[in-house]
């Protein structure tokens, strides 16, 4: 039969009578190989090989059976399945280990160590606890503190707006009158000015601008008598233009009361005129000074 | 062969993938493998014997797991599982080594 085969099956084929040669006398296996090979004729020898070694080992001894087990492999239903078994076992040893393998710091300690270790893990757990309540405290006080130094400067920051109105340094708006004094004879004098923001004041207004000039608590009035009117040394002409906030029903009764500024100054031949406003502005400005001598007394 | 391929496969397999064990089986697995592990001793021997049957070897296989779960899982309950668990390591243990002993009769002779 083998000389039927192909060449290539030859070199293959001649190894196995040097394998079979322990069996000797097995005549009956010999007489298998016949009858099974028509079959496989179409398959390699090697998957072929095996078949008659193994009909022949039948009564060899162990380690024969076992190397012709191992060596050429074959498909065989109960090697599959033994694979599988073993394929589990396999799968199961490798994920035993592995997971004994991942605690072993703790594995091999007795009893007393392991309750030294929880016990130190314990403690360190409990200092750990009272170090982050603590910085967790600490870091509410800070964020605390920080909402309070926030509001602080909100209401510095409106005070300072309020003082500046005050002051002149920044412009304001809001209800208020315009006064406007028209002096053809030249016969206004500073003092009727002055007389006429001092009655202002006393109405309660809050900004006042004459002509181009902020005025505000230091200003001063100077000239008159034939030179020009100056407020804070600058000059100002007629007509005299006083830009008001405040409280219109109380600024206008202030200035039209009988003898009071409206009438003083037409008795001079000079017209003033009072309209209230929904929305006055007061834009001139004046630099913050620092003043030279007087220093806050509250720091 | 096929066999062997089989274990080093499950083994590699195993090791890489790093399977999550469910936390009902995890406390059988040792001893399963254990017992599965006296199976295949058995099996090997049978083999050099020359009365391995793989019909056989499945039952074995098997059953040795699943008494050996059902074992540790009963003292378990009646609170005695690590004794339990010790005594079926004990067993098994023997019964490989004195597998052990006859394959290597077989394999070396000796």
């Amino acid at each position: 039969m083998s000389n039927d085969e192909t060449p290539q099956n030859d070199i293959p084929e001649s190894g196995r009578p040097r394998r079979e040669e322990p069996l000797g006398k097995d005549e009956p296996m010999r007489k298998e190989e016949p009858a099974r090979e028509p079959e496989p004729v179409g398959e390699t020898a090697p998957v072929r090989e095996p078949e008659p070694a193994e009909a022949a080992a039948a009564p060899l001894t162990g380690r024969q059976r076992l190397a012709a087990g191992l060596w050429p492999p074959r498909f065989s239903r109960a090697q599959l399945i033994v694979a599988l078994l073993l394929f589990v076992l396999g799968l199961g040893l490798a994920i035993q280990v592995r997971s004994t393998s991942d605690s072993s710091a703790l594995r091999g300690a007795r009893q007393e160590d392991l309750v030294r270790i929880l016990d130190e893990l314990d403690d360190r757990t409990q200092r750990l606890e009272d170090e982050k309540s603590r910085l967790e405290d600490q870091r509410a006080e800070l964020d605390n503190s920080s909402d309070q130094a926030e509001e602080a400067r909100k209401q510095t920051r409106e005070k300072e707006r309020q003082l500046g109105i005050l002051a002149g340094t920044v412009a304001a708006q809001g209800p208020g009158i315009t006064l406007t004094i028209a002096d053809g004879a030249g016969a206004v004098e500073s003092d009727m000015l002055l007389d006429a923001i001092q009655e202002l004041r006393a109405a309660g207004a809050e900004a006042i601008q004459v002509n181009d000039v902020r005025v505000v608590a230091d200003s001063y009035f100077s000239g008159g008598d034939g030179s020009p009117i100056e407020v804070d040394g600058t000059k100002v002409s007629p007509p005299y233009v006083f830009k008001v906030i405040g409280k219109p029903e109380d600024l206008e009764p202030a200035l039209n009361i009988p003898g009071g500024v409206v009438q003083t100054l037409e008795k001079e031949q000079a017209t003033a005129t009072v309209r209230r406003s929904d929305k006055i502005v007061v834009d001139a400005l004046r630099p913050a000074e620092r003043p030279d001598y007087a220093r806050s007394s509250s720091q | 062969m096929i066999a062997v391929l089989g274990l080093v496969v499950g083994v590699v397999v195993g090791l890489l993938v790093r399977p999550e064990v469910p936390a009902v089986v995890e406390p059988y697995l040792p001893i399963a493998v254990v017992a599965a592990l006296d199976a295949v001793f058995g099996g090997l021997r049978a083999m050099l014997d020359g009365i391995f049957v793989d019909k056989v070897f499945v039952v074995s296989f098997l059953s040795n797991v699943v008494v050996a779960a059902l074992i540790v899982f009963l003292g378990d309950k009646l609170g005695v599982g690590a004794q339990l668990s010790t005594g079926v390591v004990v067993v098994l243990g023997i019964r490989i080594f004195s597998n052990a002993a006859a394959i290597r009769r077989h394999v070396f002779r000796a």
